[in-house]
């Protein structure tokens, strides 16, 4: 067993270190309320790695990806968080999840048109998985797509979409045979945005901003021709980017988490404790809350470092992924919580009802808190643990 | 990078639990922890003769050459095994024999099982700093069964016989029945002292008596998955209700993040890591943490026969206890992780 990364890893990351300082971009990014203005900055980011040979570093090269191996993704996305680049946003479904969907189960022609977009900045892409009825049993998703000639004709509603309101694609999950078992009579499209019939409005959170939409669909005319992989295949098309990426999503989210208690150390040597020391870090509970939050957070390190030498040798990350995913649901709320407790009355303050961008610490907390929703409830994290990992019956 | 065993270290780690599995078994722990001496000579013996107690040395100190890893392997499976007896100290005894070379006839003794050594932890030289000892030490772990004592102090180690002048030793049973303790009076006792780094030493003890709490949680939670799956209320497993089937995933990640955070930090040692004493001080206390809140949950979990003495769930809960105060508690080592934190800005 070795820590340690190879020569030739260490001179990847210190190439990545140095393009990465050399151009990550300096001005303030413009906030998620801001829908334009932060598109134009994220695809503005996208543009410039991919002129810079970095797009898509985990997409095979004959896709126009980097083709990075595990480690080299590893020490990419470990460089990436810790000078502070932009976490995904408005690129995220597009990056992380279509484009890799396209990769493994598109047709030629749907992978040469759609991925060149993707890696270059040019499109967002968003997400018509979940529904009213179908969240953490999305397989009992129920917006009907019926075929007249060579389109589907989509009825229904989808929920929780990001960026739908600025987005030009939607990986849009429908049920095409509603008399099959629940999970047989699903079909992955393309959906592009805009079509006729569609009507997108936005979702206001707890936290004030609108950056996730519900969609509508009254008969909306997709193509055919944009089915990914088989009719009522669909199931099979969505999960099969999903097993690899619950492995290697987190890989940056450690080094994040560990920049972020930092921020919340100094922030505790800089103001009053809850009860009269002249600096909340001298409390022995909020310091113990702090301390046991860096631990986790390293321990949060070394089980992605053990996952990722899992998939080194296997090739697939193991299943200790769904555990890796729900600790780091729930630490970094425990984060945000003990920053509230150290802010005091204070926390009042920075939040804004209007959205400002500088709410920081606050607003990080608000939105922090769909951390154990989205993407499969801590609940259903449990379930798959429980289940897959520990062969619990269900 | 790789964070996973290699085929050797899987090799090691399966000789040592198939080797423990048939010798060693619950019902043999539960025979022994009854007997005096509280420990299986016959398998101690089998450890000297398989090189366990010198798996972390060099071969030129008759050790097999391998580092802190596979040791940190061996402590794993100890604490599976819930095995009784000196290990930690006389694996630590024979680290700092090796240190220093004029005791070659002492550390051959030790590497083959025929010294068994107790450990004392004087973080604060409260025993005194120099050759010879002074004071009481409280609450030493299997002090009954060694033939030695190891002080770990502050900057110095000392080799004290148990049977030397000066060394009153009194055996007690104590909260775990496999691991009695002793309280030790030291009346100007003459002590050897090694030449071991007593910082270094100290890591390393902690580092194996966190992998020892990894066993013990792997172990709660292997026995409370198994029982989920096969006891039955309301005509299905109480596996299926997800009350039992949360608690155990809870279980499983806690039992991930500190075996990871113990084999980084195991690691860190053999490469010497600039940041290795933090990422010790990280093992220790999600470690411990680990083991203790599965072993409740492996008492729940186990309803009415979890409460029983038969059951073992207890002796889980109990090893546990123990390994919370072998090296700083839990909220000794988070103090010591905020410590730079709080000096004065």
């Amino acid at each position: 067993m070795e820590i340690r990364f190879s020569r030739d890893e260490e001179a990847f990351r210190a190439e990545a270190r140095a393009w990465l300082e050399a151009n990550v971009p300096r001005g303030q990014r413009p906030p998620p309320h801001d829908l334009h203005a932060r598109r134009a900055y994220d695809m503005a980011w996208q543009r410039t790695m991919f002129d810079a040979g970095w797009a898509g570093i985990n997409w095979p090269k004959e896709f126009g990806g980097r083709g990075a191996s595990l480690m080299e993704q590893l020490i990419w996305f470990e460089e990436y968080a810790r000078v502070g680049a932009p976490e995904a946003s408005t690129g995220f479904v597009g990056l992380k999840h279509a484009g890799p969907t396209l990769i493994a189960c598109g047709s030629d022609a749907q992978k040469a048109f759609h991925l060149p977009k993707i890696l270059k900045g040019e499109v967002v892409w968003c997400q018509g998985f979940s529904e009213p009825n179908a969240g953490s049993d999305l397989a009992s998703l129920q917006t009907r797509a019926v075929i007249d000639g060579d389109h589907l004709v989509v009825t229904g509603q989808k929920i929780w979409t990001s960026f739908g309101h600025i987005a030009e694609y939607q990986e849009l999950l429908v049920r095409t045979d509603p008399d099959a078992p629940k999970h047989k009579g699903i079909t992955w499209v393309i959906c592009p945005m805009g079509l006729p019939g569609m009507d997108v409005r936005p979702i206001k959170t707890l936290a004030g901003n609108a950056d996730f939409c519900e969609v509508f669909y009254d008969g909306v005319r997709v193509p055919l021709a944009n089915v990914v992989g088989r009719l009522n295949d669909g199931w099979r098309v969505a999960m099969a980017t999903l097993s690899f990426e619950r492995g290697t999503a987190f890989m940056s989210e450690q080094v994040r988490l560990a920049r972020r208690v930092e921020e919340v150390v100094a922030l505790a040597r800089r103001v009053p404790g809850p009860s009269g020391h002249a600096r909340a870090i001298d409390d022995d509970e909020i310091a113990r809350r702090l301390a046991l939050a860096r631990a986790e957070v390293e321990a949060m390190r070394a089980m992605t470092y053990r996952s990722l030498s899992t998939a080194a040798r296997t090739g697939m990350p193991g299943p200790e992924g769904s555990m890796i995913r729900l600790f780091f649901s729930e630490l970094i709320q425990r984060i945000d919580q003990v920053t509230m407790d150290i802010l005091g009355p204070a926390c009042l303050e920075g939040f804004s009802l209007d959205g400002a961008p500088e709410a920081g610490f606050s607003e990080r907390y608000l939105t922090g808190l769909s951390q154990t929703i989205g993407g499969g409830t801590k609940e259903i994290q449990r379930n798959i643990v429980g289940e897959r990992v520990l062969g619990l019956p269900r | 990078m790789d964070l996973q065993p290699g085929p050797e270290q899987e090799a090691i780690r399966d000789a040592v639990r198939t080797l423990l599995a048939e010798r060693l078994p619950p019902e043999r722990v539960r025979t022994v922890m009854a007997a005096d001496p509280c420990l299986d000579e016959g398998v101690w013996r089998a450890a000297g003769e398989l090189g366990w107690f010198g798996l972390h040395l060099p071969e030129s100190a008759g050790g097999s050459g391998y580092g802190v890893a596979e040791a940190m392997l061996l402590f794993v499976e100890l604490g599976r095994a819930l095995a009784p007896g000196p290990w930690l100290g006389t694996v630590l005894a024979a680290r700092a024999l090796a240190d220093t070379p004029a005791h070659a006839a002492l550390l051959q003794a030790v590497v083959a099982g025929e010294r068994r050594v107790a450990v004392v932890d004087d973080p604060a030289d409260a025993l005194g700093s120099a050759g010879s000892l002074r004071g009481r030490a409280a609450t030493v772990l299997d002090a009954g069964v060694a033939h030695a004592l190891l002080v770990v102090g502050a900057r110095r180690v000392a080799w004290v016989d148990a049977a030397a002048g000066g060394v009153h030793v009194a055996s007690a049973a104590s909260m775990d029945p496999t691991r009695r303790v002793a309280g030790i009076d030291f009346a100007d006792a003459a002590a050897t002292v090694l030449a071991a780094d007593a910082a270094a030493l100290r890591r390393l003890g902690t580092v194996l008596a966190a992998a020892e709490a990894v066993g013990v949680a792997e172990r709660a939670l292997e026995a409370s998955v198994a029982y989920a799956k096969v006891r039955e209320q309301f005509g299905k497993p109480i596996g299926t209700f997800q009350a039992v089937k949360h608690r155990c995933a809870d279980m499983a990640t806690r039992t991930e993040a500190a075996r990871s955070a113990t084999t980084w930090a195991a690691v860190a040692l053999d490469e010497g890591a600039p940041d290795v004493e933090f990422h010790v001080h990280v093992a220790k206390a999600l470690a411990t943490t680990a083991a203790l809140v599965n072993a409740h949950d492996n008492v729940q979990n186990h309803g009415g026969m979890g409460y029983t003495w038969e059951s073992d769930a207890h002796l889980y809960l109990k090893r546990a206890r123990v390994l919370e105060h072998v090296f700083g508690s839990r909220t000794a080592h988070l103090d010591a992780i905020a410590a730079p934190w709080r000096a004065a800005s």
